[in-house]
């Protein structure tokens, strides 16, 4: 089929096709995204916690504006070159292009990639610890887990006596990882008490499994099946025996409703009994000698003596020490801490001192009383630039941000000032880009702290779960990087294809590329609000 | 439409220029917010991010993007049913950010109604 009015204006709108297409789109993406954004306004407005304000790099954010701004002249040069029929300048222009749309996904992927190995954990009373978790050692060496990476110090350990799984459901890989675990200890894992059930209605039980039998995948597979099956007859039988007594019920009451009824149907589940076959919610099996098995922190729910997995499997044992340990913290934050505090009237300073970390953790004092003598020398530069209203109140004042969080600047800024830490001018480059240096700085600037599990509230990675902040931003750069990527596969083509079509009629590629490149000039123009949005304000 | 070759090569300098003010107007936005140094006049509002600096972040935002929508989506001769489809769209966005303005006062933005 030929698509017409590619080239040749159309006589009642003056224009081609493609062109009115692309708008109509265009219009459709400004919903899409203003949707976003007024979702990003709603959010922020109505948040109860402290948004967290520019706590993004500005640098390569900066950088990805230019990147975009510079590929869209590039882009609409490219269709320039066409209309003057200079094939070898639309080439360059439009490589040019393609390449702009790369680096922008290259930033913005490093960026997403820090975000997602940054971890954040709130405490019981609402302050907030960020930095770089350590890794698992044995003897000075990284414990690797089955697939060879390092394990992050942030596991629950249980001290494994009994593991009773669900014969629902049961995640394969968590049940192969114990037993991995198990063998690696010399434990095993074998099944509490025998299984005897009735598979089949009207004979007796048979064996299913014999007490002592190790656990195996094919084991709980046998269980689960023969589980299933009892559940699917015995609910059939229900089933009947509901629907015959409701046919009783409405032959001896002709005329009266369901409702007037219900309370007299039901089913004699006695008499149903010698039919039902053998059902078995959950299995149990006993480790032979206790064994520590660790967990990931969100497929756990973690208790003192026993503890649910996310697939409803109970382990019995008790929680060995499970701290969160920071190999290194690059912010302390007290904002949250002092809004909560204020709503109840307690003083911001009060709340500060009588926090867990400032009782527990001689840095994060030693860090607080540094940060009070700082923010005491910036309040006083506002002072003295601003003055003081007629109420002896100074006219500008440090912001909730700057008063109560320590970020990894300030700290950064008091390594170098309390402890002389010094950096390389590359090292401090390489900074705005990836945020703290750990390695450069150190843990004489980023110090160790460990959290015992007991004081998490709530504890994440910088991914859309940490807060409403992060999951908009990854929503609406996620979506405009997807358009991105779209958008530059579509002007690759034509780089790449576009011969054939600018040979046949050079006005049908120039068409497209003005179409190619009114979708990415409007990539563009998103960015240029999402950009002041998400990293400035 | 620019159409004849010269008219093609005039509107390249219109692109470069309007590339130029889209720099200037992206360094603008973050100094204006950063307000480095000596610059600290640029902070307008309160010290801090407060709703001045949205509203000049936005503002220099929307002259970029009208730079954007004008010169390089040629907005600035385009055929009316362009205009109707586009700024229909942009009309119906006013109206979803004018619901905020219409929300602002009710009681999902205090938290405490929730408690």
């Amino acid at each position: 089929m030929e698509i017409p009015y590619i080239f040749t204006p159309r006589k009642d709108t003056g224009l081609v096709n493609s062109k009115i297409a692309i708008w109509l789109f265009l219009a459709s993406e400004v919903m899409l995204f203003g949707g976003f954004f007024s979702a990003y306004v709603y959010l922020r407005l109505g948040a109860d916690y402290p948004w967290p304000e520019r706590s993004l790099p500005v640098l390569p954010g900066l950088i990805n504006t230019f990147v975009l701004i510079a590929s869209s002249v590039t882009v609409v040069f490219a269709w320039a070159a066409l209309k003057m029929r200079k094939w070898r300048q639309f080439q360059v222009y439009m490589a040019i292009t393609v390449a702009c749309a790369a680096l922008f996904m290259v930033l913005k992927g490093i960026e997403y990639y820090l975000k997602f190995h940054h971890q954040a954990v709130r405490l019981h009373d609402y302050s907030i610890v960020e930095g770089h978790l350590g890794y698992e050692k044995e003897d000075g060496k990284l414990v690797l887990d089955r697939k060879g990476h390092p394990i992050e110090e942030n596991m629950i350990r249980i001290k494994a006596e009994k593991i009773s799984f669900s014969t629902k459901r049961y995640h394969a890989a968590w049940v192969e990882e114990m037993l991995a675990e198990a063998s690696h200890h010399q434990a095993e894992i074998n099944l509490e008490a025998d299984i005897t059930l009735v598979v089949e209605e009207g004979k007796p039980a048979i064996e299913i499994a014999k007490a002592g039998a190790p656990l195996s995948l094919e084991l709980l597979n046998k269980i689960k099946d023969v589980h299933i099956a009892a559940l699917a007859h015995n609910s059939q039988l229900r089933t009947v025996a509901l629907r015959e007594a409701w046919k009783t019920a409405h032959e001896a009451n002709p005329g009266k409703k369901d409702r007037e009824l219900s309370e007299g149907v039901g089913i004699d589940m006695e008499a149903l009994k010698p039919s039902m076959l053998g059902e078995i919610p959950s299995v149990t099996f006993v480790v032979a000698s206790p064994v520590e098995l660790l967990f990931k922190p969100r497929d756990i729910k973690e208790g003192p003596s026993s503890s649910t997995l996310r697939d409803d499997t109970v382990i019995t044992g008790k929680m060995e020490d499970s701290p969160m340990v920071f190999h290194y913290v690059d912010a302390i934050d007290f904002q949250w801490l002092v809004m909560k505090a204020e709503k109840k009237g307690i003083a911001a300073e009060t709340a500060i001192e009588n926090s867990w970390l400032m009782k527990n953790h001689d840095f994060v004092r030693e860090a607080w009383e540094w940060h009070l003598k700082q923010t005491a020398k910036k309040q006083k530069a506002l002072n003295d630039r601003y003055g003081f209203k007629k109420d002896g109140t100074p006219v500008r004042v440090l912001t909730e941000k700057e008063l109560y969080r320590m970020g990894w600047k300030d700290l950064a800024e008091k390594g170098v000032d309390t402890k002389g830490v010094k950096i390389s001018g590359f090292d401090k480059l390489k900074e705005e880009f990836m945020g703290p240096n750990y390695d450069a700085r150190g843990n004489e600037t980023f110090e160790e702290l460990s959290v015992p599990r007991d004081q998490i509230r709530y504890a994440s990675k910088f991914t859309p779960s940490w807060n409403n902040y992060y999951a908009i931003y990854f929503t609406i750069t996620g979506l405009h990087g997807l358009h991105v990527i779209g958008g530059a596969l579509v002007l690759l083509y034509y780089l790449l294809f576009g011969r054939k079509m600018y040979l046949s009629n050079p006005e049908w590629l120039a068409n497209r590329v003005e179409v190619g490149g009114l979708f990415w000039h409007f990539v563009d123009l998103i960015w240029i609000f999402a950009f002041p949005i998400f990293y400035l304000m | 439409m620019a159409d004849s070759i010269e008219e093609i090569q005039k509107s390249k300098k219109t692109y470069l220029a309007v590339f130029g003010a889209l720099l200037v107007g992206t360094v603008l936005t973050v100094l204006v917010a950063e307000a480095p140094g000596w610059l600290y006049w640029l902070d307008v509002g309160e010290h801090g991010f407060d709703k001045w600096d949205a509203i000049v972040g936005m503002l220099i935002a929307g002259t970029k993007a009208s730079l954007v929508a004008v010169i390089f989506m040629h907005l600035n001769h385009e055929k009316k049913l362009i205009y109707w489809v586009f700024f229909g769209a942009i009309f119906f966005f006013a109206c979803l950010a004018g619901l905020l303005a219409l929300a602002k006062g009710s009681p999902i933005f205090d938290y405490l109604f929730y408690k």
